[in-house]
């Protein structure tokens, strides 16, 4: 838009994805919505780097079990100091506790520190580090508590929200592909072909989805490795999140088939693969991405049930809904609500995809500024 | 007349089809689990005690008939299912599927459908005033709690409720009955125990469904407001609840009537995961049961099979309401 001296010039010779972000920028929810998401998506990207353990039973703190977040202050009894800190914490058994083991908090400060060494890591997969963004000078911090075993709360949520978006990724790609295929063979071809691909989507939209999930996530062995169980599950939920996406691309392919330019394509003895893919899908890709913004959500949401009731995800990989499979003990509902703190901030997550979402779908709307 | 009655032979062949399509994929699942009954209950066997050979197993898929092949096995379970209510043996309980299910799948039908009708009860109202005062306050207030019922699934929200519950009242207001009266006979004092306690998972339940239908209905009903339409009703004097009723409400009915059965397949998506939160003993929690942790092949497709039944069946009362209601529909088929 810049390069255009005149602006009433530039909206018309703006292209397509111009127009959509323009119109997507004026709108402030979606605006704060996408910030939100490219901080979280960034969370999950350097998760390793942030987090100030490691996420599975290897990092746990044996001496810190089922504690309660510790909130790094700057003043305490004894003054204020520029530097964070937290208090130390012991272990401590005598006639006061009737001789068994508690952890209590000392007056002690231990005082927090950028850039520590800690457990070793592969940044992005690729570069060797040890360095984490901030840890304490001796001992343990933990943002968000612990567990039942010591992990640590923070470094596990961070973690569970890289897999998440990971698995929800995988799981869109997947179904976009199959909605692809079956969708523009469908609503190319019609007739007979786009009756039965059509009877076979309403059959699948039919079944109650988490059931079905059920169903498939059942039949994974639960010796199988975790990672294993990711990619899994990650195929599952795209193999059966296809039937929306599928519908709408076969209506659009439906109503462009028979459009001025397939026909000169056709004429100039394009074959149906090279029409599909070349002409008739590029036409309308900014629906597609919308599409894939506005189930992507669906897809992190069927993945956290599934894990929570146990037939998704397991230990060591952390989800939301491994991070949640203990909550619905009475000990933990009474007196470890710490447990609970993932969930807002999945909210929140979710919530930035939805608002991203619907402004996309009206920033794609040709027809939204008349409104 | 005859129009009509080949309207309703069409949309009931439809559904019958659906339903065969949707038992061969359920049975195909069923069949794909590793290991069959016949195994699974020598094993058992095994652990007792007795010793077992490869020919005892032979012998055991003969008398349960899975030697035969695979298409026709389906034929026996479809027509023993839909023909003779005859929804075949439990794998690990050695029982009739039907007694194990018995008034379980009542109940979750029982839960499932008091959502939906809180769901209508509470969107239809509420999302036409919202359209109504369109940007004020309550439309605000209402955008944002249809953005948190679509953010919060429906376990989440049981989770927050329990919370609170738990820290402020110290109840965890789990389960359907209260300790005394779980395994009495029915009875008047067991039924008013359960729906005492069954607003929690009707109204958990019916959560995501009725956020997205206030959404649905709001549109719909803003979209036609405008319409020139209204404006000629308003012009003859009309206005208000009258103008409402009798112009917008009618045209939105169309839609409306259509999203019931996908509600209901919304609602039953969250039957296993509210279960396993609020600890009900339903078929939710049977079909939790019967994946997660028995592997029980044959429960958990007669379970899954029930349900979608129940949506298809839905769906069917609802194409057939609308052609009643709707003229433009009777048009179409006429």
């Amino acid at each position: 838009m810049t390069t255009s001296p005149d602006p009433s010039e530039a909206y018309y010779t703006a292209s397509q994805s111009q127009l959509v972000w323009v119109r997507f920028k004026a709108k402030r929810s979606a605006m704060i919505a996408l910030w939100f998401l490219m901080f979280f998506v960034l969370c999950g990207v350097f998760a390793p780097f942030l987090s100030p353990y490691d996420p599975s039973a290897a990092g746990r703190n044996a001496d810190y079990t089922n504690g309660a977040p510790q909130v790094p202050m700057f003043c305490d009894a004894q003054g204020c100091a520029f530097t964070p800190f937290i208090h130390k914490v012991e272990r401590y058994r005598g006639m006061d506790t009737n001789f068994r083991w508690v952890t209590r908090a000392t007056d002690e400060r231990v005082y927090l520190t950028l850039l520590p060494k800690g457990w070793e890591y592969r940044l992005l997969g690729v570069i060797p580090m040890k360095r984490h963004l901030f840890g304490v000078e001796e001992g343990f911090i933990h943002l968000f508590g612990t567990d039942a075993q010591g992990k640590d709360i923070f470094s596990r949520t961070l973690h569970a929200i890289g897999i998440s978006l990971a698995v929800g990724t995988v799981g869109v790609l997947i179904s976009f592909v199959i909605a692809l295929i079956v969708g523009g063979v469908a609503g190319y071809f019609g007739g007979w072909v786009d009756t039965v691909l059509q009877a076979l989507m309403d059959t699948v939209k039919t079944v109650p989805t988490i059931p079905l999930f059920m169903a498939f996530a059942a039949f994974i062995p639960d010796t199988w490795s975790a990672e294993l169980r990711f990619a899994l599950i990650s195929m599952i939920l795209g193999l059966l999140g296809w039937g929306t996406l599928a519908r709408r691309i076969r209506t659009h392919v439906l109503a462009e088939r028979t459009a001025d330019y397939v026909l000169a394509a056709k004429l100039s003895g394009a074959s149906s693969g090279h029409i599909i893919g070349r002409h008739l899908l590029p036409s309308f890709t900014s629906y597609i991405i919308v599409d894939l913004v506005i189930s992507f959500p669906y897809m992190v949401l069927a993945e956290t049930a599934l894990s929570f009731i146990g037939l998704g995800l397991k230990d060591p990989v952390n989800s939301l809904g491994v991070l949640l499979q203990n909550v619905t003990r009475v000990d933990v509902m009474l007196n470890y609500h710490w447990y609970f703190l993932p969930i807002p901030i999945f909210v929140l997550m979710v919530l930035a995809f939805v608002f991203v979402g619907d402004g996309l779908r009206d920033a794609a709307d040709p027809y939204s500024e008349r409104r | 007349m005859a129009a009509f009655a080949r309207f309703i032979a069409i949309r009931f062949g439809a559904a019958v089809v659906v339903m065969l399509l949707v038992s061969l994929i359920v049975f195909t699942l069923m069949e794909l689990v590793p290991g069959n009954c016949a195994e699974r209950y020598i094993a058992y066997k095994q652990t007792q005690g007795q010793v077992i050979t490869e020919a005892d197993i032979r012998a055991e898929e003969v008398r349960m008939g899975l030697d035969r092949p695979y298409l026709e096995r389906w034929v026996s379970w479809v027509s023993g299912v839909f023909l003779r209510f005859d929804l075949g043996e439990s794998c690990l309980w050695r029982v009739d599927v039907a007694q194990l299910i018995g008034d379980k799948i009542w109940i979750s039908l029982g839960l499932c459908f008091a959502a939906l009708i809180l769901t209508y009860a509470i969107a239809v109202p509420v999302g036409m005033a919202s359209a109504m005062l369109r940007d004020g306050w309550f439309d605000s207030s209402l955008r944002i709690i249809s953005y948190l019922g679509l953010a919060i699934p429906n376990f989440l929200l049981a989770l927050g409720i329990m919370l609170l519950s738990t820290v402020f009242f110290g109840e965890t207001l789990t389960g359907l009955f209260s300790d005394e009266l779980r395994d009495a006979p029915w009875s008047a004092e067991k039924l008013a125990d359960m729906l005492s306690r069954a607003w929690l998972p009707i109204l958990i339940l019916g959560w995501s469904a009725t956020a997205i239908q206030l959404q649905t209905v709001r549109a719909l009903i803003s979209d036609e407001k405008d319409k020139l339409y209204v404006t000629a009703a308003r012009a003859r004097g009309l206005s208000g609840a009258q103008l409402m009723m009798r112009y917008p409400a009618r045209h939105a009915l169309g839609p409306v009537v259509n999203s019931i059965g996908f509600d209901l397949n919304r609602i039953f998506n969250d039957l296993p995961i509210v279960a396993a939160v609020l600890v009900l003993t339903d078929a939710g929690a049977l079909l939790l049961d019967a994946l997660a942790r028995s592997n029980d092949q044959q429960l958990a497709g007669a379970i899954i099979l029930l349900l979608t039944a129940t949506i298809v069946a839905l769906n069917f009362l609802t194409d057939i309401l609308l052609a009643v209601i709707d003229p433009r529909v009777r048009k179409g088929f006429f």
